[in-house]
């Protein structure tokens, strides 16, 4: 589909964002999943003139208010972005390719590592965080990815052509049902208990579930959550700062024209007063930027 | 332009450094791209004292292979020809600056 405005991600930020670009009758999409938000699941109690309240209950309520302006959602994530002739391209889990005039990134931080033992010691040495990086180090020898989303899925998919054998570890999964079928017509094994720990002399060896299952193996492959900020913005073009964090100016623009950011993705602090302001700019800007209404 | 090696020219540049840092990298990573202009000022910056150098791992996978690389980006350092470290993933100008000056 065609939109004016593409905002990805669905938390305080992105929420902000899309009422102020709906209301200057830009046609908006909002991809990402609320659950993922930073504040899904918390009490908030820092926020001016709602007092105690639920993070799950702003969420909701923000996103009827997008929804009234005319905001459109989609309950999943971007797995590729590009810069294109005038505007964006996307490609959501689903298949579904997106073109947008402008976009908001706000995607929040996410957390990309496991935190087992065994993890910290052995990264480089078989522990890696980017399949597509490391692939080919990995010819005719074994891998097993680790993750829930459809990340993971794509990853298992493409090491298919390169590792003897392709495991994947996924104990709550959320990824997209194709993508998980398409990973088991490659031949990965799946495995759905939680990894506990990985164990080896210097290199990995093994990678061991909670359940106890062990799974012999040469490289163990990180991928929590969606693609991260720092690779979205990569591919349109945006160079992360060292943290990952995306560098604003006071429009929430970045380096490349018809790109903004805003909430936990542009740096600390990460609070909801701040990701709401920055949302409200970044999406006046990317309005803007799209030439719909003043 | 910081030197790119391969096969052919990769043995002489460590022989001919008393400190060599070589950046291991490939088109697709994207950690990879980030560490691109770090390492083009870091070749200026440590001018005199240290050789720095880049190695795309997928158009020379026996050297690869050779130092054991499994992830990227790595930096090989090498000091009287002796690799002394690999350190793996991305990291500030400075880190490596104050890292170089106590080797």
């Amino acid at each position: 589909m065609e939109t004016d405005v593409l905002i990805i991600g669905c938390g305080p930020a992105g929420l902000q964002a899309a009422i102020h670009a709906s209301r200057r009758k830009c046609s908006v999409l909002v991809v990402g999943k609320g659950r993922n938000s930073s504040i899904a699941g918390t009490h908030l109690d820092n926020y001016f003139g709602t007092g105690v309240t639920e993070g799950d209950a702003i969420l909701e309520e923000g996103r009827r208010q997008a929804e009234a302006t005319g905001a459109v959602f989609r309950e999943e994530n971007v797995i590729s972005s590009a810069a294109v002739d005038g505007g964006f391209s996307f490609k959501l889990e689903s298949g579904e390719e997106v073109v947008s005039k402008s976009v908001v990134i706000a995607t929040g931080v996410s957390r990309t590592k496991l935190g087992i033992p065994g993890e910290k010691d052995l990264y480089g040495k078989g522990v890696s965080y980017c399949a597509i990086c490391d692939c080919n180090f990995y010819r005719g020898r074994r891998v097993v990815i680790v993750g829930n989303e459809s990340e993971a899925a794509v990853s298992a998919e493409m090491m298919t052509n390169y590792a003897s054998e392709t495991s994947w570890v996924a104990w709550d999964i959320t990824a997209n049902a194709s993508l998980v079928e398409r990973a088991e017509a490659a031949g990965v094994t799946m495995y759905s208990s939680k990894p506990d720990r990985v164990e080896g002399d210097g290199k990995v060896e093994r990678l061991v579930l909670k359940d106890g299952t062990v799974i012999p193996t040469d490289g163990v492959f990180i991928e929590l959550g969606a693609k991260s900020a720092a690779d979205i913005a990569m591919d349109l073009g945006v160079m992360p700062e060292m943290d990952d964090s995306i560098k604003v100016g006071r429009d929430c623009s970045t380096e490349v024209p018809g790109v903004y950011a805003c909430g936990d993705v542009t740096g600390k602090p990460w609070q909801v007063a701040k990701a709401v302001g920055e949302g409200c700019i970044a999406g006046l800007s990317a309005a803007e930027h799209a030439g719909c209404g003043q | 332009m910081v030197t790119e090696l391969n096969e052919s020219n990769f043995d002489s540049f460590v022989e001919s450094n008393k400190i060599a840092i070589i950046d291991c990298w490939a088109p697709w990573c994207g950690p990879c791209r980030r560490m691109g202009p770090i390492v083009e000022e870091l070749s200026g910056d440590l001018a005199g004292k240290a050789g720095v150098a880049k190695l795309n791992t997928d158009e020379n996978q026996g050297i690869a292979i050779r130092f054991n690389i499994n992830a990227i980006p790595t930096l090989l350092v090498f000091k009287d020809q002796v690799l002394v470290d690999s350190l793996v993933g991305l990291r500030p100008k400075e880190d490596i600056i104050e890292y170089v000056n106590r080797l």
